[in-house]
């Protein structure tokens, strides 16, 4: 009786607790269980074919070890960090420039700049690497020919430089996210702030380390870490442009955990690889949390 | 005085140094992009920027009919335009339904009740969400051999929906929680039931919010490339980023070779259309997410 009278009190509560489930339950099923999975089949032998997919073998530590010793892994650990320290850097820049010329008051044609600083970000991220084509084509390519008018030597971008290459392609259409973020941070900085600096003469460049920056530093953080949590799990341009190569010199920790499971059909090793990126996304971000200072 | 000299000869210089470095960004996102455009319908395009001769359909009358274009080699690899083009409007139509009706519910759900554990609840969506997608997409090709959903296009959008999914429940929750509850309140009190009080009054003030979301989730799943990778197997499903890869993946370091560039341009433009008319329709509210909410650490 006492459940059927709570039951009437809170059947409103109710209804609005099931509008959780099916979202919770998605969650669980596609987002989570695959999570503990992950870190279940890194300690086992399961290959992605074959008797080893069903009845998969419990080994242990082995394929850490066989990480540890496998000079692969630490070629693409080298990469990953390069890439993630560059790309960080460069989409962080670009994306907090490109936030301070739509938040301010100075520059017009804010609807076109919008659009413009967008448009990479919106397109498909597939064709990211093939718009990025002409620029880098060792002949004619649009950046050969920027660099032959200042008289230096043409690069082969896409055989010698390929790392900077799709540094670059990434950097391209990466920056909006930072954009977006720091620049919906910056509308929400109440306008009296700068009034109020500007009476007593603060300058531009005071106005903005002493203002702006201070007030945006969450959002900062937030912009970073999600940078970086981007970068370090997608291998869509590395797989389009160079699948690695030349000489694994591309082979991002993301790609290599998918080369491993789907090319050399270890799944158990290349979820080991995937664990380790989930534990160095979660101390990275842990560390610029600490250094946020939080 | 001089402070003032200085300072109206400063603004001038600082705006005309802001301008440069502007039209400098421009140049750095526009080419490539411009050098898409005119490939398309270059009748003979290279990999370097330069201006067609004569203008030309040909590029988009191949990569739908798949004939090759005279005085040249086809493709190596057949063209299946109009079913990719399908399938990836199948999977972003169902990821986009199921995320805004799942993520809607659940953050008005969030945004109105309070119970003991809530908060620990939306730290659990916010790492779900944060756990890097290498770190379990791995075991999801057996999940899903599991429920059938390998070489299921309706299975790849559901997984689709819930990798896209925590993020937009906090999206939204931050839009719910910024319509008083006192109005809805108010509504009650003159006699509109709850869920007239639901479709009358709140989800036309989530308006924004809900557009938001549906934008990101339709370029989240019409974009989306790893996970059909791992969970599409027979050609006949591929949606167009597969597509594009099959057709022009090219062996490692060998771009710029043997590609034809004219329809790869074609093939881009047409893969960028939807989401840039989807973004044009949405693009008003972008700017409204308010990521404060995302501060609460």
């Amino acid at each position: 009786m006492k459940i059927i009278r709570w039951i009437k009190v809170h059947s409103v509560e109710l209804i609005l607790a099931t509008f959780l489930l099916p979202a919770l339950i998605t969650l669980i099923i596609f987002q989570l269980i695959p999570t503990i999975w992950t870190i279940w089949f890194s300690f086992t032998d399961m290959a992605l074919i074959g008797k080893r997919l069903i009845h998969p073998r419990f080994i242990g530590l082995e394929n850490y070890v066989k990480l540890l010793n496998d000079p692969i892994f630490w070629q693409s650990m080298k990469v990953t960090f390069e890439y993630c320290l560059a790309s960080l850097v460069l989409r962080f820049v670009l994306g907090l420039l490109a936030a301070l010329y739509l938040t301010s008051k100075t520059f017009k044609g804010k609807t076109l700049m919008a659009a413009v600083f967008l448009l990479p970000y919106i397109i498909p991220g597939v064709i990211h690497p093939y718009v990025w084509i002409s620029m880098l084509d060792t002949r004619y390519g649009t950046l050969n020919r920027i660099l032959l008018l200042f008289g230096l030597p043409s690069q082969s971008w896409v055989y010698k430089r390929a790392m900077e290459s799709v540094i670059m392609i990434n950097s391209w259409a990466g920056y909006a996210l930072a954009m977006l973020v720091l620049a919906s941070a910056i509308t929400s900085i109440p306008k009296e702030y700068y009034e109020v600096a500007e009476i007593y003469g603060a300058s531009r460049w005071q106005r903005f380390t002493k203002i702006t920056l201070p007030l945006i530093k969450y959002p900062v953080m937030l912009s970073m870490i999600l940078i970086f949590k981007e970068d370090i799990d997608d291998f869509t341009y590395v797989y389009m442009f160079t699948e690695g190569g030349p000489h694994y010199r591309t082979e991002l920790l993301s790609l290599y955990a998918y080369h491993k499971a789907f090319a050399y059909f270890e799944l158990g090793y290349g979820c080991a690889v995937g664990f380790v990126i989930a534990i160095l996304v979660f101390i990275l971000t842990l560390a610029q949390l600490k250094l946020g200072g939080t | 005085m001089s402070g003032d000299i200085l300072k109206r000869i400063a603004e001038p210089s600082l705006q005309v140094v802001g301008y440069v470095v502007l039209a400098v960004m421009f140049l750095y996102i526009l080419t490539p992009l411009v050098w898409m455009f005119l490939t398309a319908f270059n009748p003979e395009g290279g990999p370097f920027l330069e201006l067609p001769k004569e203008f030309t359909l040909d590029n988009f009358v191949m990569i739908f009919t798949g004939e090759p274009i005279k005085g040249r080699a086809g493709a190596a690899h057949p063209f299946y335009m109009t079913r990719w083009i399908q399938n990836s409007f199948f999977i972003a139509s169902v990821a986009l339904l199921l995320v805004v009706t799942m993520a809607s519910m659940a953050a008005y759900s969030l945004s109105r009740l309070d119970f003991p554990g809530k908060s620990l609840l939306m730290t659990f969506i916010l790492l779900i969400g944060f756990m890097p997608s290498m770190a379990k997409i791995l075991p999801l090709f057996k999940l899903c051999l599991m429920f059938g959903f390998v070489d299921n296009l309706f299975g790849v959008a559901v997984v689709i929906a819930s990798s896209i999914l925590p993020t937009q429940i906090w999206i939204l929750k931050g839009f719910f929680d910024s319509i008083p509850r006192e109005l809805e309140e108010q509504a009650w009190v003159c006699g509109c039931g709850r869920f007239t009080t639901l479709m009358r009054v709140v989800l036309p003030v989530a308006g924004p919010g809900i557009a938001v979301v549906a934008l990101l989730s339709f370029l989240g799943a019409w974009g989306s490339f790893t996970i059909p990778l791992i969970l599409i197997r027979s050609e006949d499903l591929y949606p167009i980023s597969l597509g594009i890869a099959s057709v022009f993946i090219h062996n490692p370091g060998e771009i710029g070779l043997a590609v034809d560039y004219g329809p790869l341009c074609a093939l881009s433009i047409v893969y960028a259309i939807p989401s840039l008319a989807i973004y044009y329709l949405t693009r008003k509210y972008l700017m409204q997410v308010r990521l404060g909410k995302m501060e609460v650490r």
